[in-house]
C-alpha cells in the first residue's frame, strides 16, 4: 500500500504504482486545480509542490509537473496542490499575481503559484533571476510574460526585504510572509508516521524509473500496469560526492542537484548554466542523470556532455555485483545500450578535470530553453604544459542513431589550437556524421550546424 | 478595473469543463478519424471494437439522425465521413467507453477499408486545379495597370508565411447530458454560443429550443473555438443516443494533429513607389492554404482581403484572394483573422522596395501613413485617424532615427552578433466582416435584494469580457462593481449570440447590456420621482449605490430601493439589443463600410542575432496602442502583451510541419511557443493618450487582436540582419525558425 499527504490529508492507496500523480489528485483526490494541458511535461500547467523528509528532520520541497510523476515515486512524500494553499486570505503569491494582472484564462495559473511557491522554498538568495528560471517550464499562452516577470519581481523583492534569510528557518520565513499556511510545520511528524509497505525488487520484468520524465511520455498506460523499480527509492544514491581522481554521481542524483551541487560547480563551473539548457525546473526536479544517460537519446545533452568528460558508469545488479563501463562504449545502436533488464545504473563516475583543462558545450535548439536540440556538440581538451593538446575529445548529437564521441583526434595531440587546426578539427569532425531529416530539422542543417558550433567550441582561443 | 476571475484562478477554484463534477454514469467519447489525406472509404469494420473492454457504443455517420453536416460557412463538412476522406484525422466516427483509456484503446481496434487517391497539399497548385472555396474575389481601386507605368521603383516577388498552432490551454471538448423531454444540455468550450448550438440542433435533428449549450469560459480560445463545432457536437450526438452524460475531451496531440490552425498563405505581389518613395500602385494575389473543407476560411480571406493596405494610403490597388482547397485538416479562425497575413504582404513588399531604393523602410512607411480623409481600397473614408498619431508617440519616446543609428553603428562593429530594428505600424478594422454578426443582446436582472446578475452573449476565455461588462453594468446602474454577477452564457438565456471573435466582444455585448442597465435606471428614476413626487429625472443620480435628488443623499441605500421598487411592481428585468449601426458591404462591388472603426498603434522591435548559430534574442519591443478610453488599463495592456507575444511567437519560433502525406508531423514536444526567458527583456506598452472613440461602448475600443500586428517586428528585425549579410536569395517566408536563420545565411 502506497502512503502520501496531499496537501493536509495522509492519504492510502492501493492504486498501482504507476498511475499518474496528475490522474490521482484530480480523479480520486477530486482536486482540479491542478489542471491538465499537455501530459508531456511541456507546460507546467500541473505543477505540484513535492516535499520530501530530509536526514536532518526537515521538509525539502521542489515543483515538479505531475503529469509524468508515479504515485510510486511519491511515496511518504508531502504533495501541495493549489487547493493545499488555502488560507484564510489568499497567499503572497497568489496576490501578487492578481496586484500584476498575471492571469488571464487561468488555465495555467494554479502551475505558475505552484513553481513561485516552489521558488521560495528552492531560492537560496531569493534572486529575481531564479525566480523566472523557476518559473521556465511554465508556459502561458495569453499573457506574453510580462505580467509574470513583474509577480516575480514583486516576491522576490517581497522576499529580499524580509531579513529573516537563513535557509534552516525558511518554513518560518514562508509561514510568516503567508506564503504557505500554517500546516505545514506539522507535516514532518505526519510523514514520519507513514512509511509506506512496499519493497521494490528488480526483474527482468521490471521498469526502472530513474524520474520517468521521458519514460512516462513515451509509454504511460503500458507503465501503470507494469511493475516498477524506482530509483528515487534508492536514496543511498542520493549522493554527489569525490574521491581522489572522480566525482561520483550517485544513480538517483536529479539535474536540479548536479546543476546546483558545489561539488559539480567547483570542477565544471559552466553547469550551473549549460544544465539549465537542458530542460525546465519542474522536469529538472525529477529527471536523473542515470535516466537521461539511459534514455539514449541521440540527442540527449546529458550524455554529449558525459561523453567529452570521459565518463564511467558503475553498474549494479543484485546478482552478479558490480561492474564498470564507460559511458563512449555503453551505446550499441540505436537506443540500444549495455545494460541488461535487473541491472541499474549504480554511479556516473567523471574523472576529475587536470589543471589545464577546458571545456564547452553547445546546444542549438528550436526554442533555446526546454527544447530538444536540433544539434548539440561538447569538447574537452587536455592541454599539457606548452599549452599543446595532450587530448581532444569532441561529442555530437543529433547527428547519429547514438550519442556520438567523435573519433580520430589524435593527429592533434601535441599540436597547438590555431584556425588552421580548428578548421581541421571541424571537417574531421563533420565527415563522420550522417544526420537525417526529422521535426529537428534537415540533414543538411544538422551538418553545417555541427561545423559551426564546433568552430564555436574554439571560439575563446 | 481589474480581470475579476482571477481571485478564483489563483486559488485554482474556476470550473473548467474537465473541473465538473462528472455526473452519475458518465462516458467518455473518442474520435476514429482517417489515416489517409484522400481517398474513397470503403469499409468500416467497428465489430471488434464494439465488444471491447468498458464499450458502449461505437458510432458512424449511419447513427446521425439529424443532418452529417458541420460546414459552418458553406456545407462542405460532414461530421462523420461517409464515401470519401479528406484529410489525415478527419472524423469517421466515434467509441464511447466507460473510460477514456478504454474508449482510446477500442479505437484502434477499428478496421478502415480507403482506397487512396492523390493528395492535393500545396495551395497553389489546387487553385490552378480549380480546387477553391467559395469565390475568388477582386478588388480594384483606380487603375493599377497605368500607374505602375509612372512608377519609378517596382517592387515584386513572391513570399509565404507559415500556419500557427492555437495552443489553447484547454484543448477542444464538451460534456453533454441528456435532460427530460429530449432536451439535450451541452457544457461546451466554445466561441460560438449560438452557431454551435445550432450544429448541434442539426446533427440531432431536434429544434434548437431543445439544445441549451452553457459556456462558463475557456482555457484560451483564441479563434479555435469558433467555428469547428465536431468536437462539442459529437458528445451531445452521444448523450442522446445513449441517453447518458457523456464527455469528449482531446488529448494535446489530437488537437494539435486534428484541429485547424492560423492559414497559411502564398503571396503575388508588386509595388510601385515614385521617386519620392510615394506608393502609387499594389497588386496583390492571395493564395490561402484553407485546408480540406470551408470551414471559416472565407471570412478569414475577405479579412486578408480587407488589409492588404496595412496602415499606408494606396491609389491604386487589385487585389485578388483565392481559397485553396488542399488535403490537409481546414485551418479555422485565429487572433488576426488574416488581417497579420493582410499585412503582412504590405509590409513585405514595402521592405523589398526599401531595398531596391537603398533607404530604411521607415522612410517609406512614414511617407504613406494613413491620415483623416484619405480613402481605403474598397471606399471608406477615414476620419479620427490615429497611424500617425501613434507613430509620433512611438518615436517621441524611443527615438527611432535615434535606435536604427545605434544597431547601424553596432552592427559595424561586430561580425558574429547582428542586430536587427524594424517599425510596424497597425491598421486594424473593427467589426465583424460579415455585417449581419454585429449584433448582440444582454439581459439584466435584479433581484429583491438588490444583487444584479447580467448574461450576455461574449464568451469569457481570459480577455477579461465579463470584467469589462461588470465594470459597464455598475457603472451605469450607479452601484458597486461586486453587487454584479456575470452570469454563464447560456443559449437558454441569450438567442443567437454571435461569436465571441472579431474583438468586438465587449463593444457588442457591453453595449447591450449599458442598454439595459440604462433602461432598468430608467425604471427605477420613474419609480423614485413617483415616491418623491420629484419628477425631473435628470436630476435623479444613483452613485455606488447610494440615491441623490438635486444632489443631495435620500436616506434609502440601493437595497432599499429595490425592495420597494419590486413591492410598486416595477420590472426588473430587461433584456437589450445592440447592433452596430451605419455598416456595410457590398461583394458584388467590393465597396462599402465593413468596419465600424480603426485600431491603430506602432512598435518598434529590436533583435540580436547570432549569426554563427542562427539563433536569436529578441532584445525589446516598444509599443504604443491606441485602445481609446480604455474600460481596463490592466485588462487592455494584458491583451497587447499577449498579442504581441503570441505574434512573435508565429513569426520566429513556431512551425507545424506537414508530411509528404499531409500528415502533421509536429506534436506537443516539436510545437514550441513562447517561454518566459524568450520574451524580451525590456517591454514597453503605451496606450495612447487622448483618444476618442464614438463608435464604442464608452468610447472604448477593441484589444484583442490589433496588437497582433506589432509581433510582424520580429520577422522584420532579423530579416533586416539577414539580408544584411547576404542578398542573393529571395525573402525567407515567416516564420525566421533558427534553422532558416542559420541557412539562409549558411548555405
Amino acid at each position: 500500500m502506497l502512503k502520501f499527504i496531499i496537501n493536509n490529508k495522509i492519504v492510502e492507496t492501493e492504486k498501482s504504482a504507476g498511475m499518474i500523480l496528475l490522474d490521482f489528485i484530480r480523479n480520486e483526490e477530486k482536486l482540479t486545480g491542478t489542471k491538465e494541458a499537455c501530459r508531456e511535461g511541456e507546460c507546467g500547467a500541473c505543477s505540484v509542490l513535492i516535499g520530501k523528509l530530509n536526514e536532518s528532520g526537515k521538509m525539502e520541497y521542489k515543483t515538479c509537473a505531475s503529469c509524468l510523476l508515479p504515485i510510486g515515486d511519491v511515496k511518504d512524500c508531502h504533495i501541495v496542490t493549489v487547493e493545499g494553499l488555502d488560507m484564510p486570505d489568499l497567499t503572497l503569491v497568489q496576490r501578487l499575481i492578481i496586484e500584476n494582472s498575471a492571469s488571464q484564462c487561468g488555465f495555467c495559473t494554479p502551475g505558475i503559484v505552484l513553481s513561485l511557491t516552489g521558488y521560495c522554498f528552492s531560492s537560496d538568495n531569493f534572486d529575481y533571476e531564479d525566480a523566472i528560471t523557476a518559473l521556465d517550464g511554465n508556459i502561458c499562452r495569453c499573457t506574453g510574460y510580462a505580467a509574470i516577470r513583474n509577480a516575480a519581481k514583486a516576491l522576490s523583492d517581497s522576499l529580499l526585504n524580509n531579513k529573516n534569510s537563513d535557509k534552516n528557518k525558511r518554513l518560518e520565513l514562508l509561514a510568516d510572509m503567508e506564503i504557505v499556511p500554517k500546516y505545514f510545520f506539522d507535516i514532518p511528524e505526519k510523514i514520519k508516521s507513514l512509511k509506506s509497505r512496499c519493497n521494490q525488487d528488480l526483474n527482468d520484468d521490471t521498469a526502472v524509473v530513474a524520474g520517468g520524465t521521458d519514460l512516462f511520455v513515451q509509454k504511460p498506460d503500458k507503465l501503470e500496469d507494469s511493475k516498477l523499480y524506482f530509483m528515487s527509492g534508492r536514496s543511498d544514491l542520493d549522493y554527489i560526492k569525490s574521491d581522489d581522481s572522480n566525482l561520483l554521481i550517485g544513480g538517483a542524483v536529479n539535474l536540479e542537484e548536479f546543476r546546483k551541487s558545489e561539488t559539480v560547480n567547483k570542477y565544471f563551473p559552466q553547469m550551473k548554466n549549460i544544465i539549465l539548457l537542458h530542460s525546465s525546473t519542474i522536469l529538472r526536479n525529477k529527471a536523473t542523470i542515470a535516466g537521461n544517460i539511459v534514455n539514449a537519446s541521440p540527442i540527449g545533452d546529458m550524455s554529449i556532455i558525459l561523453l567529452v568528460l570521459n565518463a564511467a558508469l558503475v553498474i549494479e545488479c543484485k546478482s552478479r555485483g558490480l561492474r564498470e563501463v564507460k559511458l563512449s562504449e555503453f551505446y550499441k545502436g540505436y537506443k540500444k545500450y549495455d545494460l541488461i533488464g535487473c541491472e541499474i545504473i549504480r554511479e556516473i563516475k567523471i574523472p576529475k578535470p587536470s589543471q589545464n583543462f577546458y571545456f564547452n558545450f553547445e546546444k542549438v535548439s528550436n526554442r533555446k530553453i526546454l527544447d530538444i536540440a536540433s544539434v548539440n556538440s561538447a569538447v574537452s581538451i587536455k592541454f599539457d604544459g606548452n599549452n599543446n593538446m595532450e587530448d581532444l575529445k569532441i561529442s555530437a548529437g543529433g547527428v547519429a542513431p547514438i550519442p556520438l564521441l567523435l573519433k580520430g583526434f589524435d593527429e592533434f595531440t601535441g599540436k597547438k589550437i590555431n584556425s588552421e587546426n580548428i578548421k581541421k578539427i571541424a571537417e574531421f569532425s563533420v565527415n563522420q556524421v550522417a544526420p537525417i531529416d526529422d521535426i529537428r530539422g534537415s540533414a543538411k542543417y544538422k551538418k553545417l550546424l555541427l561545423k559551426q558550433l564546433i568552430l564555436s567550441h574554439f571560439e575563446k582561443f | 478595473m481589474k480581470n475579476t476571475d482571477m481571485r478564483m484562478h489563483v486559488q485554482g477554484k474556476s470550473v473548467f469543463i474537465d473541473d465538473i463534477t462528472a455526473p452519475d454514469g458518465l462516458l467518455h467519447a473518442v474520435l476514429f478519424t482517417s489515416p489517409v489525406s484522400k481517398g474513397r472509404l470503403k469499409n468500416i469494420d467497428i465489430s471488434k471494437a464494439k465488444t471491447a473492454k468498458g464499450v458502449a457504443a461505437v458510432f458512424t455517420h449511419k447513427d446521425i439522425p439529424g443532418k452529417n453536416q458541420i460546414g459552418h460557412m458553406i456545407l462542405d463538412q460532414p461530421m462523420f465521413a461517409f464515401d470519401e476522406v479528406e484529410y489525415i484525422g478527419q472524423p469517421i466516427g466515434m467509441v464511447v467507453a466507460d473510460t477514456r483509456k478504454n474508449a482510446s484503446k477500442a479505437c484502434q481496434l477499428i478496421n478502415i477499408d480507403i482506397e487512396k487517391i492523390e493528395p492535393v497539399l500545396d495551395p497553389r497548385e489546387a487553385y490552378k486545379k480549380g480546387l477553391i472555396h467559395a469565390q475568388k474575389r477582386v478588388l480594384t481601386n483606380g487603375d493599377v495597370e497605368a500607374a505602375f507605368k509612372n512608377c519609378k521603383y517596382i517592387a515584386e516577388g513572391t513570399i509565404d508565411s507559415g500556419p500557427q498552432e492555437h495552443f489553447y490551454f484547454e484543448t477542444q471538448r464538451g460534456l453533454a447530458y441528456p435532460v427530460e423531454d429530449d432536451k439535450i444540455k451541452v457544457c461546451a468550450s466554445a466561441q460560438s454560443p449560438g452557431a454551435y448550438q445550432h450544429h448541434v440542433a442539426e446533427i440531432l435533428g431536434i429544434p434548437m429550443h431543445k439544445v441549451e449549450l452553457e459556456i462558463r469560459r475557456l482555457g484560451g480560445g483564441f479563434g479555435g473555438k469558433e467555428s469547428t463545432a465536431v468536437w462539442v457536437a459529437a458528445p451531445a450526438l452521444a448523450a442522446k443516443l445513449l441517453n447518458r452524460p457523456v464527455k469528449l475531451a482531446l488529448t494535446r496531440n489530437e488537437d494539435i494533429a486534428t484541429s485547424g490552425k492560423r492559414h497559411a498563405y502564398s503571396y503575388d505581389y508588386k509595388l510601385g513607389l515614385d521617386a519620392e518613395g510615394k506608393i502609387l500602385a499594389f497588386e496583390i494575389f492571395l493564395y490561402q492554404h484553407a485546408g480540406a473543407c470551408a470551414d471559416i476560411s472565407p471570412a478569414v480571406l475577405g479579412r486578408s482581403f480587407l488589409h492588404t493596405s496595412g496602415s499606408y494610403y494606396i491609389p491604386n490597388i487589385k487585389v485578388t484572394a483565392v481559397s485553396c482547397k488542399t488535403n490537409i485538416p481546414p485551418n479555422n479562425a485565429f487572433r488576426g483573422f488574416g488581417v497579420p497575413q493582410g499585412t503582412f504582404s504590405i509590409e513585405t513588399a514595402i521592405q523589398h522596395a526599401s531595398e531596391i531604393m537603398g533607404i530604411n523602410p521607415i522612410e517609406i512607411k512614414k511617407k504613406n501613413l494613413l491620415s483623416d480623409g484619405d480613402f481605403l481600397p474598397y471606399g471608406m473614408r477615414l476620419e479620427k485617424t490615429n497611424a500617425r498619431r501613434c507613430w509620433e508617440t512611438l518615436d517621441k519616446q524611443t527615438d527611432i532615427a535615434k535606435r536604427i543609428k545605434s544597431v547601424e553603428e553596432y552592427n559595424k562593429n561586430n561580425k558574429n552578433f547582428k542586430r536587427g530594428i524594424a517599425v510596424i505600424p497597425v491598421c486594424f478594422g473593427i467589426s465583424f466582416a460579415q455585417s449581419t454578426l454585429n449584433q448582440a443582446s444582454a439581459l439584466v436582472n435584479i433581484y429583491i435584494d438588490g444583487s444584479v446578475s447580467v448574461s450576455a452573449g461574449a464568451v469569457e476565455m481570459g480577455q477579461g469580457v465579463n470584467s469589462k461588462i461588470q465594470s459597464i453594468a455598475a457603472k451605469t446602474l450607479g452601484i458597486p462593481v461586486n453587487f454584479v454577477h456575470i452570469d454563464t452564457t447560456n443559449t437558454s438565456r441569450i438567442p443567437n449570440a454571435s461569436p465571441t471573435s472579431a474583438s468586438t466582444g465587449a463593444d457588442l455585448n457591453g453595449m447591450a447590456a449599458k442598454t439595459a442597465c440604462e433602461e432598468l435606471l430608467l425604471r427605477l428614476k420613474k419609480y423614485i420621482a413617483k415616491k418623491t413626487n420629484y419628477y425631473i429625472l435628470d436630476e435623479i443620480l444613483i452613485n455606488d449605490g447610494v440615491v441623490f435628488l438635486k444632489g443631495a443623499k435620500l436616506d434609502f441605500t440601493w437595497k432599499e430601493l429595490i425592495a420597494e421598487a419590486y413591492a410598486d411592481r416595477t420590472d426588473l428585468s430587461c433584456h437589450s439589443f445592440y447592433a452596430t449601426p451605419a455598416i456595410y458591404y457590398d461583394r458584388i462591388k467590393e465597396r462599402g463600410r465593413p468596419f465600424a472603426y480603426y485600431s491603430y498603434g506602432t512598435s518598434i522591435t529590436e533583435v540580436l542575432v547570432d549569426c554563427v548559430r542562427g539563433t536569436y534574442d529578441i532584445e525589446s519591443v516598444d509599443v504604443v496602442h491606441d485602445v481609446g478610453q480604455s474600460l481596463s488599463k490592466e485588462i487592455d495592456k494584458g491583451q497587447i502583451e499577449g498579442g504581441v507575444i503570441q505574434s512573435i511567437g508565429w513569426a520566429t519560433i513556431e512551425q507545424i510541419k506537414y508530411g509528404k502525406d499531409g500528415k502533421v508531423l509536429t506534436s506537443a514536444n516539436s510545437y514550441k511557443i513562447p517561454d518566459i526567458k524568450f520574451v524580451p527583456k525590456k517591454f514597453n506598452v503605451t496606450l495612447l493618450e487622448n483618444s476618442n472613440n464614438p463608435y464604442a461602448v464608452c468610447n472604448s475600443k477593441a484589444v484583442g487582436e490589433p496588437p497582433f500586428i506589432h509581433g510582424l517586428g520580429a520577422y522584420y528585425a532579423i530579416l533586416s540582419v539577414l539580408r544584411g549579410i547576404r542578398k542573393d536569395k529571395p525573402f525567407p517566408s515567416l516564420p525566421l525558425t533558427p534553422e532558416k536563420v542559420f541557412m539562409y545565411i549558411r548555405e
